[in-house]
């Protein structure tokens, strides 16, 4: 999985649309949204939670310090300076500079290495990997039809635990209804057919 | 491309066959020779502003007219949304579910994935179809009564008890599970089965599951982003009625 999502807060609305454009061939799946003001972006910065915010400096300009700081605060998230002012680069610190006139190369390389980055500091979440014994184990029981309650006390580990096994079981699946993951188990044979209720 | 009143109907399938269906629910058929999107509106006795925000709407999943589609009456929309429902649960539903049926017929070796996939499908099924049983027999005749009440401004005997049953509130949460489900199932069909050796059959259900999925989503669009808001606004207006 590689959702990342991207903010982008630029007042030019041909802009806005191009580096949407851009934007989107980089990858499959990411959510773009605009802003034009300063307090509907901080407002949304923490409800978005974006991995790259791609800002216009000229919109905010008093307010920079203040967005940064905000963006500090958010878990891996990039801050892009965009500007048609060269001097931009030099006098905002950000991890990364765009110029109006940067061409598709460079506006892909800086975006790329941004992602690559991202997903090299949130490899914690292991999309790919398989499951587990011990993840296969809870799989077996959820498939039986057991509550996590039920499994945690069978287990003996807490209910928390049990939730957190379950949420990485369907985060590397992709698969979230229990139904499916008892489709799952039966095909791994984790369990067998007439064992389903 | 943005689909306009002066555009041939034939250009704007020939753009977007998934359009197909769409029409069809506004009682369009195929067959329109040279006729513009407006002529053919007249001829049916569609709602040429309506008709143009729907095909749009689907059309272009950038495009939505909120303000516009705000401004269409409840009635209208719910007639729309109830056509959508029925080609779902008499037409679209059972394609799938026939083809499934025909897949276990032809395989021999493989036959026990099928029917979990056939008793999943078929778990899916009843969920939507109890989804959709809800819409139509508690949401909608709320939705025509909460306009009602709104264009008359006094609330009947009648119309006082329907309107106290249900809340749009209640409504909202309603929709993630049964999207879930069908997601569930492309995933396992693409990642976990190994696939039958009816392929061309097998590849066809995916398919279909894809662009299920996609009017699902377009039709909850209409009823999230169009209905819901409309409702909540009608509500807020009653409370101030009592």
């Amino acid at each position: 999985m590689n959702n990342i999502t991207i903010v982008v807060a630029e007042a030019s609305y041909l802009i806005q649309k191009g580096l949407d454009a851009i934007l989107k061939k980089l990858g499959d799946n990411q959510v773009v949204q605009k802003m034009d003001s300063t307090e509907s972006l901080l407002e949304s910065l923490s409800s978005l939670k974006p991995n790259i915010l791609i800002l216009n400096p000229s919109l905010f300009n008093g307010d920079f310090k203040l967005l940064k700081k905000e963006c500090a605060k958010l878990e891996s998230c990039k801050l892009v300076v965009l500007s048609s002012d060269r001097r931009d680069e030099s006098k905002y610190s950000a991890d990364a500079f765009l110029h109006y006139n940067d061409d598709q190369s460079k506006i892909f390389a800086c975006l790329e290495s941004l992602k690559d980055e991202l997903i090299k500091t949130n490899k914690e979440e292991k999309s790919d990997e398989p499951i587990s014994a011990r993840e296969k184990n809870i799989l077996k029981h959820i498939a039986l039809g057991l509550t996590n309650k039920e499994i945690a006390d069978k287990l003996f580990i807490s209910i928390h635990t049990v939730v957190t096994h379950r949420k990485n079981i369907t985060q590397k699946l992709g698969i979230k209804s229990v139904s499916g993951l008892t489709v799952y188990a039966i095909l791994n044979n984790l369990i067998e057919m007439d064992e389903v209720k | 491309m943005r689909i306009t009143k002066d555009m041939k109907m034939a250009d704007v399938i020939q753009m977007n066959y998934m359009l197909i269906p769409v029409i069809y629910r506004f009682g369009i058929n195929l067959g329109f020779g040279d006729k513009s999107v407006i002529e053919i509106c007249e001829e049916t006795n569609v709602d040429l502003n309506f008709f143009l925000q729907m095909v749009n709407t689907y059309h272009d999943k950038d495009y939505f007219p909120k303000e516009e589609l705000q401004s269409i009456p409840s009635k209208d929309i719910v007639t729309y949304l109830k056509m959508t429902h029925s080609s779902y649960l008499n037409e679209k539903l059972s394609e799938i579910e026939d083809l499934i049926e025909a897949l276990q017929h032809t395989e021999t070796e493989d036959e026990k994935y099928i029917l979990l996939i056939r008793n999943f499908y078929e778990g899916y099924k009843n969920e939507l179809t109890e989804h959709i049983m809800h819409e139509e027999e508690v949401v909608f005749p709320y939705v025509l009564t909460v306009e009602e009440i709104c264009k008359a401004g006094v609330i009947s005997e009648k119309n006082q008890k329907i309107y106290d049953s249900f809340s749009i509130l209640k409504y909202q949460d309603a929709h993630d599970d049964v999207e879930e489900k069908l997601m569930d199932l492309k995933t396992i069909m693409i990642k976990y089965l190994t696939p039958p050796l009816n392929t061309n059959l097998y590849h066809k259900i995916i398919q279909l599951l894809f662009m299920l999925e996609q009017d699902l989503s377009y039709h909850a669009r209409i009823e999230d982003k169009v209905l819901l808001p409309k409702m909540i606004a009608m509500e807020k207006i009653i409370t101030e009625l009592n």
